[in-house]
């Protein structure tokens, strides 16, 4: 029932996004990321960023102050911060809601993550032919954010509302709990962008423009470009190859 | 205070009861503190509350209200039982040795000699001294048959007793008819088992403090002191002057009066009180303690003769006497009052006097004007609907008024009494006062003199001009006067001519300059006057430098005797700032001006032995000194100074005897020699010493329809006091933020077993009704008020601030239910002072 | 140290010899003592601290009890807590203590404070606000472990009892000391103090027959620079919640100054991290990878 219902929701509001944007796919293209969710990615972005920086001049103003006067002091910093927090938060679980199932962990990414030294260091140029439309890094990273999501809700709540309602100790184990979870989430960011721009050219554009190339799809979520296309991804790694020699 | 604030320090032992020095005189309280520090001084505290003070007490002891004569009736008896008097200051300084008349009774039936229940007067011919000689040692005998007394002629008022010039007394204090003895009888009755059954103290607690309080005389040790410390607590009951008269007593037994850190100590509750008492604040007296002339007084002779004592004392002693001034006193007032126009030809202009037939005390005032005898009523620096009592009668009486002055800073509940919660619009068109509202000056945008409960004129200077329209009470009464003397000299009158012929030499005579009043209140030479034995000379138009200079023959002026030495030729004397304290008694003597004469303690020759050696010798106040053969000391001696301690004379050198009264003969209490406990007017016993006398015989009650009183055992069982807290000012501070934020609303304490019977919960609305009105405040649940057994029943005591009303902050906010504390209380006053019963009358509670 | 001598006397004018407290050390740690054996409750002290601190009014209701308002305020940052306590024997001792900021030798609010100079404590001893530095996380309200600090939603601010530091800083003492009408307030040395609390709680326990007075002055905190006189120092929680054993949270000592920055620094790791990985590993490439420069020119 449940799942029932998210799915129309999601699928409603998908159409919604469609009509109000598009996604061009050329020619040796594929389609990776409807407009709903690029608009929720970005949106989520925005309200990431916002909260960090703003949570930088709280977390340690004799390093990050400088921040501040971009959101109108300390003090102000200090008051939007949960509210950035809030539509990260909002705007995450939507996106949740959005990738449901395609991040759901699955035998596949276990063996994935088992083999995760070699997609790091390079020793494999291709994703293991069982990656789907997300790899185990991509939902380990994602789950991780949902956690980190449900720990500063709670964190959060006890330090907006403060000692007043909650007493001291409350606040204080808040304080620490808070701020872990977002040095992790902020590890965390750090490999995003990287893996998203400089460390797999031509991801980027997934979330720009919506599309990837063939090429890309098969060398990182081989799965997902079999079940995409009904073609197996080393033999069309194989052939773009030779075609790109007989180019030559 | 017979002492002051800073001698309090001196003190080993302090009873404060009937006062809440902690909260309504939290400056003062400081020396209560320092005593406690470095003396180790115990307090022990008395009251129906456990109040702030209280709560800084060694032990605190809860009383009923309005039984405070029976606490310390016990304690008299204590310390006679247990030997802790001081028997040489006893024999020596009081008229302990005394003999009564025989025929004199004491009240074991409630009344004392001599009492006509028509007129609820006493005939007072028995309370006096006997005459004749040393009785020490001689068997008793019947009282010498003196001449008869002449029958009085028909319709003639017979001639008043006069206290003999000789004395009979027993020295070995044993002749059954002398005052130690009548003393002891008297108070036997006062057991620990009466005293618990009065007040409801239990008798283990009133052991105990009397014990603590007497302890400073155990084993006859005359070194230590202990203070009395009261307010009006003491004085706003049916009985109060004899509250104080009791604590007096107590403290001319233990030897206390006239020593530092001792004495009976009222705190006074405004900040200049004491200067309005000692300027004629009340009807009967004029400026310095002078008697009021009344019709009898035909000429200054009469009134002199009735009003000059002559000394009464054992025959061997000396008597200073020093009212025998009186005339030099009296006459250096009309002078001040009717400068040129008071000429020895015509008595001194004596009879430009008011005379007064009857009491125009405060609460008379009010019940003659609700009864349509007083037309007008000027209302300076007081809210007289708030102050009540029975605030509901006052309202009433100035609908009946023709026309209201009020000065004021705000406006206040008399100001505005038509107003009044209850009074409709209709009500409004049918009051035809007119109200006349003047915007007077608040205290710190006036200079001026304050004199404070130690006896101090000090000067305090403007801070601040007053605001707006705002004029200085000098200039508003001048004006008045001014405009008043005009019509009578233009139209003249019945009689003209005490207000034209007023002395009014001010340079500025619509706006007197304060420091030119003040000049001529401490008086100055007429004529060059010479001292014959020093032959110092004061020339005509000098101030004079005290009161010993003042002169009977028109020679003199000065407004105040008593201020006499406050601006002298050396300048204020009130003014000045000196910290100098050689002593460390905290005696200060160039700091402002003490009246008399700048000396600190009262009575201050007692603090020695009969050989003029101090009691003490860590606290030396003033002394003999054989060399010099004069009286020395820190303090300026408060004493003939070369009476020599052979002479024997009295240290009390304004009673005629020269001595303390234990019993106080003829005039002066017109409710008995020595304090008998009454029940308050409404209380919830019959007296269990006299049911048949529950209340102060002498105690008139009211007739109007408005006067109710709570009978006992009725509806009405719950006993109310009334208080100011530290956070207010009477009915000012209402209107100031500040302290709106410290105390928000009105509320009433209630104990909490009552609140628990009665299921109220601290911050509900509760509505507590005497028989006369209601009012209704939230409920303060506490456990600082306790259930008390009176009688062996079950009684419940609830308390009341007095401050809030139909104007302020919090009542035009619509935070209040607008009543007044005093449209509670009933219209009932002491019998001596004409203070009303606020304390201990008689309520019940509920809940809104 | 040439800064904390220029108020001592070098030299002064018309004196033959040396001169009177020439090279004299003042001491430094000022503290305020608190008698609350001898406490009247008269409030004079919150007065005084409204007036001084230039502070608005607030509307208050009545609440049971002679306190003006349950807690301190940031309006309002001297409070005398009233407290009707009932001894074993049934009798009532009202006690009066006035609640402030305790000046801690080692304050929890400043543990906890993230912002730069937002809280200082100056050497004798007085913690102050800087309220031009603070961002309003009111971590000090939760690191106090007195609850003292608090919240002005208006300025988004956090205030509190600065000790009349700009008094004090003038030679004058704090505005509470000098409205007290009853000498329970004392200001001066905290050498001084100290000596004139434990005189007065030996004085209590000899002749007043409180066994158990004592002087507060915690050592959970190193000492505060308020001290009390108690009649019962084994009990200070009667005293409207004085705190035992005051303790700062672990998380403002033990996190906040040290796993804190270091964690932090490891955050900035990633980025390090991650630069060292395209410099070392260099990217992974959607396969196949076009021909290399070198092959292209091959």
């Amino acid at each position: 029932m449940a799942s029932g219902a998210i799915e129309s929701f999601d699928n409603k509001a998908r159409r919604e996004f469609e009509s109000l944007g598009r996604t061009r796919v050329y020619r040796g293209e594929l389609l990776r990321h409807p407009v709903y969710t690029r608009v929720l990615h970005w949106t989520v972005a925005l309200f990431f960023f916002l909260a960090l920086f703003t949570g930088f001049g709280i977390y340690l103003p004799w390093l990050f102050r400088w921040f501040t006067p971009f959101f109108g002091g300390g003090p102000l910093s200090r008051q939007m911060h949960p509210w950035f927090g809030l539509g990260f938060v909002f705007f995450f679980g939507l996106q949740v809601l959005n990738w449901l199932a395609p991040m759901l962990w699955t035998a596949a990414d276990t063996k994935w993550m088992r083999n995760v030294h070699k997609i790091v260091s390079n020793e494999e140029k291709m994703d293991p032919p069982e990656t789907g439309f997300f790899n185990a890094g991509q939902k380990v990273q994602f789950w991780e954010i949902v956690g980190g999501c449900i720990v500063f809700i709670i964190t959060g709540a006890i330090l907006w509302g403060g000692a007043k309602y909650f007493g001291g100790t409350a606040v204080a184990v808040s304080y620490v709990l808070h701020d872990i979870s977002a040095l992790i989430m902020l590890g965390g960011i750090f490999i995003h962008i990287y893996q998203s721009t400089f460390g797999e050219p031509g991801t980027f554009q997934a979330m720009i423009r919506g599309a990837v190339s063939e090429a890309w799809a098969w060398t990182f979520h081989p799965a997902w470009y079999k079940q995409v296309t009904g073609r197996d991804p080393v033999q069309a790694c194989e052939e773009a190859r030779r075609k790109m020699e007989g180019r030559r | 205070m017979t002492n002051g604030w800073i001698d309090i320090k001196n003190t080993d032992m302090m009873l404060i009861m009937g006062g809440n020095p902690a909260e309504n005189h939290p400056c003062g309280f400081k020396w209560a503190i320092e005593a406690k520090i470095h003396r180790n001084a115990k307090t022990i505290v008395v009251d129906p509350r456990l109040t702030r003070t209280a709560a800084n007490a060694d032990q605190y002891v809860q009383i009923r209200a309005g039984s405070d004569i029976a606490f310390l009736g016990g304690v008299i008896r204590y310390a006679i039982e247990n030997n802790r008097i001081a028997k040489d200051y006893l024999v020596n300084y009081t008229n302990a040795s005394f003999i009564i008349k025989d025929g004199f009774k004491l009240p074991e039936d409630g009344l004392y000699s001599g009492f006509d229940a028509e007129k609820k007067t006493y005939d007072k011919k028995t309370w006096n001294y006997e005459e004749g000689g040393d009785l020490t040692g001689k068997p008793v005998t019947a009282s010498p048959a003196g001449k008869p007394a002449p029958p009085p002629a028909p319709g003639a008022p017979p001639p008043p007793a006069l206290l003999p010039g000789k004395v009979a007394y027993d020295l070995s204090l044993q002749h059954p008819r002398c005052v130690f003895q009548l003393l002891k009888q008297q108070y036997s009755r006062y057991t620990p088992e009466i005293v618990e059954r009065i007040t409801g103290i239990s008798q283990d607690q009133f052991l105990k403090a009397a014990d603590l309080f007497t302890s400073i005389r155990k084993d006859g040790d005359m070194k230590k002191v202990a203070t009395i410390i009261y307010a009006v607590g003491w004085t706003q009951h049916s009985f109060g002057t004899q509250i104080i008269r009791t604590a007096a007593m107590l403290q001319l037994l233990m030897g206390n009066v006239g020593r530092a850190g001792g004495g009976v100590n009222a705190l006074r509750g405004h900040s200049n009180i004491q200067g309005a008492t000692d300027m004629a604040g009340i009807f009967d007296i004029l400026p310095g303690y002078l008697k009021m002339p009344n019709p009898a007084d035909t000429d200054l002779a009469a009134f002199l003769k009735r009003t000059t004592p002559t000394p009464s004392k054992p025959d061997p002693w000396e008597s200073f006497n020093y009212w025998s001034n009186t005339s030099k006193f009296t006459v250096s007032l009309l002078k001040a009052f009717y400068g040129a126009a008071a000429t020895k030809e015509n008595d001194f202009a004596f009879n430009y006097l008011p005379k007064i037939d009857r009491n125009y005390s405060w609460v008379n005032l009010w019940n003659d004007m609700y009864e349509g005898k007083v037309k007008g009523l000027f209302a300076f620096g007081m809210n007289g609907v708030m102050i009540g009592p029975d605030s509901n009668k006052n309202i009433d009486a100035l609908k009946k008024a023709d026309w209201l002055a009020v000065c004021e800073i705000y406006p206040d509940e008399t100001s505005e009494f038509w107003r009044a919660p209850g009074i409709t619009a209709d009500d409004q068109k049918k009051i035809n006062t007119t109200v006349y509202r003047l915007p007077g000056a608040g205290f710190a945008e006036k200079d001026g003199t304050f004199v404070n409960s130690a006896r101090w004129l000090q000067w305090k200077n403007v801070a601040v001009p007053p605001p707006g329209q705002a004029r200085l009470d000098q200039e508003i009464l001048a004006t008045i006067f001014l405009k008043v003397r005009d019509l009578y000299k233009k139209d003249g009158g019945k009689f003209p001519d005490p207000i034209v012929n007023t002395s009014w030499a001010y340079t500025t005579p619509y706006n007197p300059s304060l420091p030119e009043v003040a000049k001529e209140i401490n008086g100055k030479a007429l004529a060059d006057l010479t001292d014959p034995k020093t032959n110092v000379t004061i020339k005509a138009g000098q101030q004079l430098p005290g009161f010993a200079w003042l002169k009977d023959d028109g020679t003199t002026l000065s407004g105040n005797w008593l201020y006499c030495g406050s601006w002298t030729e050396a300048g204020a004397m009130m003014q000045r700032r000196g910290t100098e304290d050689p002593s460390g008694l905290g005696i200060y003597p160039n700091w402002g001006w003490s009246w008399p004469a700048n000396r600190r303690v009262l009575y201050n020759r007692a603090s020695c032995d009969i050989d003029g050696k101090p009691w003490d010798p860590s606290r030396r106040q003033v002394w003999w000194d054989e060399a010099k053969q004069s009286w020395v000391g820190n303090d300026v001696p408060d004493f003939k100074v070369d009476s020599a301690p052979k002479d024997h004379m009295g240290p009390f050198i304004m009673n005629p005897e020269g001595i303390g009264r234990l019993f106080v003969p003829l005039g002066p209490m017109n409710d008995g020699p020595f304090p008998e406990f009454y029940e308050p007017i409404e209380s919830p016993i019959a007296n269990i010493l006299h049911p048949n006398q529950s209340s102060n015989p002498v105690v008139k009650k009211y007739k109007t329809d408005m006067d109710k009183y709570a009978p006992v055992g009725g509806d009405y069982n719950i006993i109310c006091t009334t208080y100011r807290l530290t956070e207010h000012y009477h009915y000012w501070t209402k209107n100031n933020p500040m302290n709106v934020e410290l105390v928000p609303e009105p509320f009433v304490e209630v104990p909490f077993e009552l609140a628990e019977r009665m299921s109220i919960k601290g911050g509900e609305k509760i509505k507590v009704s005497s028989i006369r009105a209601t009012y209704i405040a939230k409920a303060m649940v506490t456990r600082r008020i306790r259930p008390m057994k009176i009688d062996g029943k079950e009684t419940f005591q609830i308390g009341i601030p007095i401050h809030w009303g139909f104007r302020g902050i919090a009542e035009d906010e619509g935070k209040t239910a607008k009543t007044l504390t005093n449209q509670l209380t009933p219209t009932v006053i002491d019998p001596n002072a004409y203070t009303p019963e606020f304390k201990g009358f008689l309520v019940k509670i509920e809940k809104v | 140290m040439a800064d904390r001598k220029t108020l001592q006397a070098d030299q002064i004018s018309g004196h033959s010899g040396a001169s009177p407290g020439l090279g004299m050390q003042r001491d430094l740690e000022v503290c305020k003592l608190i008698d609350t054996t001898t406490c009247i409750g008269c409030k004079a002290c919150e007065v005084a601290c409204v007036e001084w601190n230039d502070m608005p009014f607030q509307p208050t209701t009545f609440d049971n009890t002679y306190q003006t308002m349950p807690k301190t305020n940031w309006n309002f940052w001297n409070l005398i807590k009233f407290n009707e306590h009932q001894n074993a024997d049934g009798t009532i001792q009202w006690l009066m203590r006035k609640d402030q900021c305790m000046h801690c030798a080692d304050p929890g609010c400043l543990h906890a404070c993230p912002a730069d100079g937002a809280i200082v404590k100056y050497a004798n001893g007085i913690v102050d606000f800087n309220q031009e530095n603070c961002i309003g996380c009111e971590y000090c309200v939760s690191g106090c472990p007195f609850d003292i600090p608090r919240f002005n939603p208006m300025t988004k601010k956090v205030y509190k009892c600065t000790l009349c530091s700009d008094r004090v800083g003038q030679g004058l003492e704090p505005a509470c000391i000098k409205a007290c009408p009853t000498g329970c307030l004392k200001f001066g040395s905290k050498e001084d103090m100290s000596f004139i609390a434990n005189e007065r709680a030996n004085q209590l326990r000899e002749n007043f027959g409180f066994q158990n007075a004592g002087v507060y002055d915690p050592q959970s905190v190193g000492g505060t620079h308020v001290i009390y006189v108690l009649h019962d120092a084994t009990d200070p929680e009667r005293y409207g919640g004085l705190p035992k054993n005051p303790t700062i949270p672990w998380s403002y000592t033990v996190w906040k100054w040290l796993f804190k920055p270091v964690l932090g620094t490891f955050a900035l790791f990633g980025f390090l991290g991650v630069l060292a990985h395209y410099v070392t590993s260099g990217p992974r490439m959607a396969q196949p990878e076009p021909p290399t420069k070198e092959e292209t020119h091959g």
